[in-house]
């Protein structure tokens, strides 16, 4: 079986940064990746990545991809394919397991992301679909001229509440602290102002009710344990997210939060071989321009480990 | 006869049309953020407040269920 060099897991911003650098090092690379852009796919308008301001996070996704491409000749991009377990951390040669093949690599990079965090209060599986969406740029127009809740109120509930302004009639937005926080903190106040927008501080969501589709949120204060219910059609969730790493088997160190725990200089995890970059690895911020340079520092660290690795 | 519900911003319908036209699949395409007939009958059809929604034969497919499709198209993927 071919061994590579370097397996890339993961489609984002870190990931394709990787990629790209591990190409012109010419290292016998193959990128794995569910689906190419990462959260960039569902960003809605990206102004502090430098360069394209003002970009949707598709199009600046589809900029990445394009560049990634560029390099295709060098490069193995096997879209679609889901990592399911990486074995031989002890070993200098790694297994990448997926859905449908087998890999033998010398070093991987991790660079699989978050996943948003999901509701868990009654009602909430039932109705996910039913109205209860994780997804404002894919779902706000199907709640035009309808009353919704936003839960959660750091970036990604800023974008959400900015993008439903121009459909909804009016938004409940629930945040679980008294401030509104994050990049955008600023857009976020302004928001408050808008007469379609009721900010309901110190409040999380305890059940949602329903028929076939959302029909009420219950929330509780958390300052005096006051429970209220709104009529809502839509509730649009926005409560951070998880690391997506349920394929490194207890192999590598990870935060109190799942978080790769790595080397800030070298990208190196607790296992000799596997780097990790972005969102995935324990670095305080998560931000495209970070993973950016977290997926340049990861190659680049590899590319060194696989020198030693020939000398030895 | 394929008919996908979708909004222009959805990423996941983007990377679902994509696919089935490389696949080579003929597809109506309903935008449910301008188009409100198509938005109440993929709710009515599919149960669902979210995009995309397939509607393959009759067979309704919630979201990008890549193995789902290529099952109910005969594909090999």
């Amino acid at each position: 079986m071919k061994v590579y060099d370097l397996i890339i897991i993961g489609g984002g911003p870190a990931a394709m940064s990787a990629a790209v650098y591990a190409a012109r090092r010419k290292l016998k690379t193959a990128l794995i990746a569910k689906q190419l852009g990462g959260q960039m796919n569902e960003g809605y308008v990206i102004e502090n990545y430098l360069g394209p301001y003002g970009t949707p996070g598709p199009a600046l996704a589809k900029k990445f991809i394009w560049h990634l491409n560029i390099f295709k000749k060098e490069l193995e991009i096997k879209e679609g394919e889901k990592v399911q377990q990486i074995s031989g951390c002890d070993s200098s040669v790694k297994i990448v397991e997926t859905d449908r093949e087998e890999y033998k690599t010398k070093t991987v990079i991790i660079a699989t992301g978050k996943s948003e965090k999901k509701l868990d209060i009654p009602g909430a599986k039932e109705f996910e679909g039913k109205g209860i969406t994780y997804c404002a740029t894919c779902d706000a127009p199907m709640f035009s001229g309808k009353i919704v809740a936003v839960v959660g109120a750091g970036d990604s509930g800023i974008d959400t509440v900015h993008q439903l302004l121009s459909y909804t009639s009016k938004i409940y937005w629930l945040n679980k602290y008294a401030e509104i926080k994050g990049e955008n903190k600023t857009l976020g106040e302004e928001m408050l102002n808008n007469g379609k927008v009721q900010y309901l501080p110190n409040c999380v969501p305890s059940e949602i009710k329903g028929e076939k589709f959302v029909k009420s949120l219950i929330y509780t204060n958390v300052q005096n344990n006051q429970k209220s219910e709104v009529e809502v059609e839509g509730i649009f969730v926005e409560i951070g997210s998880t690391s997506k790493v349920d394929f490194i088997n207890g192999c590598l160190k990870t935060s109190e939060w799942g978080e790769i725990e790595i080397n800030h200089q070298t990208g190196a995890t607790s296992v000799p071989g596997i780097f990790a970059a972005g969102d995935v690895a324990d670095t305080k911020y998560k931000q495209i321009s970070i993973a950016v340079g977290q997926g340049a520092i990861a190659a680049l660290s590899a590319a060194d480990y696989l020198k030693t690795l020939n000398k030895k | 006869m394929i008919k996908v519900y979708s909004t222009p911003t959805c990423p996941y319908c983007v990377t679902l049309k994509n696919f089935l036209k490389e696949k080579g699949i003929d597809f109506e395409d309903l935008d449910v953020a301008l188009d409100a007939h198509a938005r109440d009958e993929m709710v009515e059809k599919s149960g669902q407040m979210g995009v995309p929604v397939s509607d393959i034969d009759g067979e309704i497919v919630i979201g990008f269920d890549r193995d789902k499709i290529c099952q109910l198209l005969k594909l090999e993927c």
